[in-house]
């Protein structure tokens, strides 16, 4: 027995846990790449913003969009809703009234965090710390979600958690896709000689080179990442991959038939990206509708859930 | 180490008046002896760390927000002597006994008002009456299903009830916890002798809570209803739901039905819910009935509970009994409904109602605590001997002019029991809150929580005013 309310908490905690994290993953590797990449060459802090999906509301408060701002802005903002010190708040506002059904440990962990992206935030934004502060942010998520697979019973807790967890990191995959990775198909000539580098930052924000690499064993090429992201079933955040994680865990839980057509409706939409992965256009154009039928998932998540006993 | 000192003219709980241990607490003192300061101090200082380990935490508020805090807990506990418990315990069951009776009794024919035995006029007084329960017959009769009851000790060792908690007391779960810690910071001590275990409260809570299910419900479901997050005591919500494998629910996860049944809004759809643990009070369980404006409560669970479509632990209106001119009647009940006479004493308590009674508190004074009889949280209540002339010529004023409304009792000095503080075993005052089970049967927790008020001097007990805990050890002699 699962309350709705209590589900209500668990999957819009392990939603926000993810997005934090997948935020700090974002900032951490756009930073690398950019650092390598000599003066000169277009570089830009504001592709992160859109990739983020909050750039109405940076626009709002500030007129410059330089790196500390927007930094700032993604990662310390308690202003920004989606910043990683506010996510890390919404989650454990959520996990508070969980506490007699996620291990105890679960909730210790997130705790910590708490403390601590509240305490150290400033240290994410300063350049010589900032790798420290995400990755700290990574590390306590995968600390989290350890405690959970390991400790926690299979029940319909334990499935509506996996379920916020992966459409979280799907929505978050779709976005650097349709971001990053359509900008550079579209045009590829403006980056030249760092082409490559480029496609390897698409690959770290999703902490994705190195399984990449052991699965395709070639060069990095633009089709052949957007094909491993989004088609890769063996990779866990690749969009088929987070994909069969929802698939897997609606399957274990009740009323399927409210949410199947919006799943359903997600298979469709990858299905039609399939011909066009080499149009940066094209590509963006079908990251969209892979978002939109995410939401509306997410809607149907609610119906089938939070509104069973109405 | 020092030898235990104990406070001139106060009972110490485990040191006898020429400073040798009491029989069930010898071993104790020889292990406090054995160790030492620095290694005592040690190992309170590891409970603390396991405190904050296990998230053992109250909420205060200031400035509007909850804090959670840690629960403070003194390493050295407090010792009750097995046989004295026993008559403690029946005591005890005694009086539930007689509390429940009364309360049925004042929700059907009222035949102690009508035997002339309670005053007919002091009802209206109750700010706990609910004219919504009358006529209502919960299971087994009992209405008062979970009871704190405060005992404290006085100077010649006499144990008195100083109040019954009958609405939603707490504490239980510190209790249960204190025990926890202290296993591990004298793990010897109970493997060298009989301490009664604490940890089947949760299970005789679960009995009693699946005894007041509907007939015929053979495997009931139980909620535990809270309040919610930002109530002090959630915490101990969440705890007993857990020990317990009930659900933690709030009011909006509560509906009933038009087949007047509660629910609980699961992802699977409605389920039936047929006990209810409630620490939500009466005034907000049932906007229907009480408060309009209540968000915490469930519309219609008060038609369902008189349907008898479920069981409310403790039910409502059941806290007409937890009332300081009620209190004052208790030792009748006992002998009216039981036929007894109490085996635990009320702190001797003048209902200036009664015309000799009041005399005598007009002209002691003094000598008294006089308390209003409808207001809670010491309003209005004054201590003779600290009083001003001023304050007493008022206080008498007031009692001339509505006798009914206020009762005074005698000033007690309340027991001690050596405690760490700053280093050093000072005494500190205590108090017992026992909880006592009552449905299909009774059971009473082993022991309680020992509360102790850490500032010299002080009485204040209460956790939130800087007042500590102690596990509460039962000893076989």
């Amino acid at each position: 027995m699962l309350l709705s309310r209590t589900a209500d908490n668990i999957y819009w905690g392990a939603r926000y846990m993810e997005r934090a994290d997948d935020t700090a993953r974002v900032v951490r590797s756009f930073t690398e790449v950019l650092l390598d990449l000599p003066t000169g060459v277009a570089s830009s802090w504001e592709p992160l913003l859109a990739v983020i999906g909050s750039r109405e509301l940076f626009d709002e408060g500030h007129v410059r969009a330089n790196e500390s701002d927007i930094v700032r802005f993604l990662v310390a903002d308690t202003a920004n809703p989606g910043s990683v010190v506010s996510s890390v708040a919404h989650a454990r506002e959520n996990l508070r009234t969980t506490r007699e059904v996620l291990p105890r440990d679960a909730w210790q962990t997130v705790n910590d965090l708490f403390l601590y992206t509240g305490r150290d935030a400033e240290s994410g934004v300063d350049r010589r710390s900032r790798a420290r502060f995400l990755s700290r942010v990574v590390s306590e998520h995968q600390r989290l979600d350890g405690v959970i697979s390991g400790a926690m019973q299979r029940d319909e807790a334990y499935e509506i958690w996996r379920l916020g967890q992966a459409l979280e990191r799907a929505d978050m995959t779709t976005r650097v896709l349709g971001v990053r990775a359509a900008a550079l198909l579209a045009a590829p000539d403006t980056v030249d000689d760092y082409d490559e580098v480029q496609w390897m930052g698409v690959l770290r924000s999703l902490t994705a080179l190195q399984m990449y690499q052991r699965a395709t064993r070639g060069p990095i090429v633009g089709s052949g990442v957007v094909a491993f992201l989004l088609f890769d079933r063996q990779f866990p955040r690749s969009v088929a991959g987070c994909l069969e994680r929802i698939k897997s865990s609606l399957s274990r839980l009740p009323n399927p038939d409210i949410t199947a057509p919006a799943v359903e409706a997600i298979e469709q939409s990858l299905v039609s990206v399939r011909a066009d992965a080499g149009d940066g256009a094209a590509l963006d154009a079908a990251m969209d509708e892979v978002q939109l039928a995410l939401a509306v998932l997410n809607d149907a998540v609610f119906d089938a859930f939070m509104r069973a006993g109405e | 180490m020092a030898e235990l000192r104990t406070q001139s003219g106060m009972w110490d709980e485990l040191i006898e008046e020429d400073g040798s241990p009491r029989p069930a607490a010898e071993r104790l003192v020889d292990q406090l002896k054995e160790l030492g300061m620095s290694e005592l101090q040690q190992r309170q200082d590891l409970a603390e760390l396991d405190i904050v380990g296990m998230g053992i935490t109250f909420t205060v508020y200031s400035d509007g927000r909850g804090l959670d805090r840690s629960w403070p807990f003194d390493i050295i506990p407090r010792i009750i002597a097995a046989d004295e418990w026993r008559r403690i315990e029946r005591g005890l069951m005694q009086r539930l006994r007689a509390l429940n009776a009364f309360i049925d009794d004042l929700y059907h024919d009222q035949r102690i008002v009508a035997d002339g035995v309670f005053p007919a006029g002091l009802l209206e007084h109750s700010v706990n009456y609910r004219p919504q329960c009358r006529g209502v017959s919960p299971k087994h009769g009992v209405w008062a299903h979970i009871c704190g009851s405060d005992l404290v000790r006085d100077a010649d060792g006499t144990m008195y009830v100083l109040e019954d908690n009958l609405r939603v007391p707490s504490g239980v779960s510190y209790a249960l916890e204190n025990r926890a810690i202290s296993k591990r910071a004298f793990a010897d001590l109970f493997s060298q002798q009989s301490i009664l275990p604490v940890d089947a409260y949760t299970d005789e809570l679960k009995r009693m809570l699946t005894s007041i299910a509907p007939d015929g419900i053979d495997d009931p479901s139980v909620a535990v209803l809270t309040p919610g997050i930002y109530n002090s005591a959630y915490f101990e919500h969440s705890f007993l739901a857990q020990r317990m494998g009930a659900a933690l629910v709030e009011g909006a996860d509560l509906v009933v039905g038009d087949d007047d049944c509660v629910y609980m809004r699961t992802i699977a759809g409605r389920e039936r819910v047929h006990v209810i643990y409630r620490r939500v009070d009466d005034l907000f369980l049932d906007p229907d009935e009480f408060r309009p404006d209540s968000a915490l409560g469930v519309p219609g669970l008060m038609r369902a509970w008189r349907a008898g479509n479920v069981g409310i632990a403790n039910a409502p209106g059941a806290g007409v009994a937890d009332d300081k001119v009620v209190y004052a009647w208790v030792p009748e009940f006992i002998r009216y409904y039981l036929g007894e006479e109490a085996l635990l004493p009320n702190v001797p308590t003048y209902r200036c109602v009664y015309d000799d009674e009041r005399q005598y508190v007009l002209d002691h004074m003094e000598e008294l605590v006089v308390k209003p009889a409808n207001e809670s949280g010491g309003y209005g209540l004054l201590v003779g001997n600290r009083a001003t002339r001023a304050e007493i010529d008022e206080a008498r004023a007031n009692i001339e002019a509505d006798p009914r409304n206020w009762v005074a009792q005698p000033i007690l000095s309340l027991s001690t029991a050596p405690t760490l503080c700053d280093g050093r075993i000072e005494p500190r005052h205590v108090d017992l809150r026992p909880f006592i089970l009552s449905g299909a049967s009774q059971y009473v927790s082993a022991g309680g929580l020992t509360r102790v008020a850490l500032r010299r001097g002080s009485l204040v007990v209460n956790s939130s005013q800087g007042g500590g805990s102690k596990d509460t050890w039962i000893v076989e002699g």
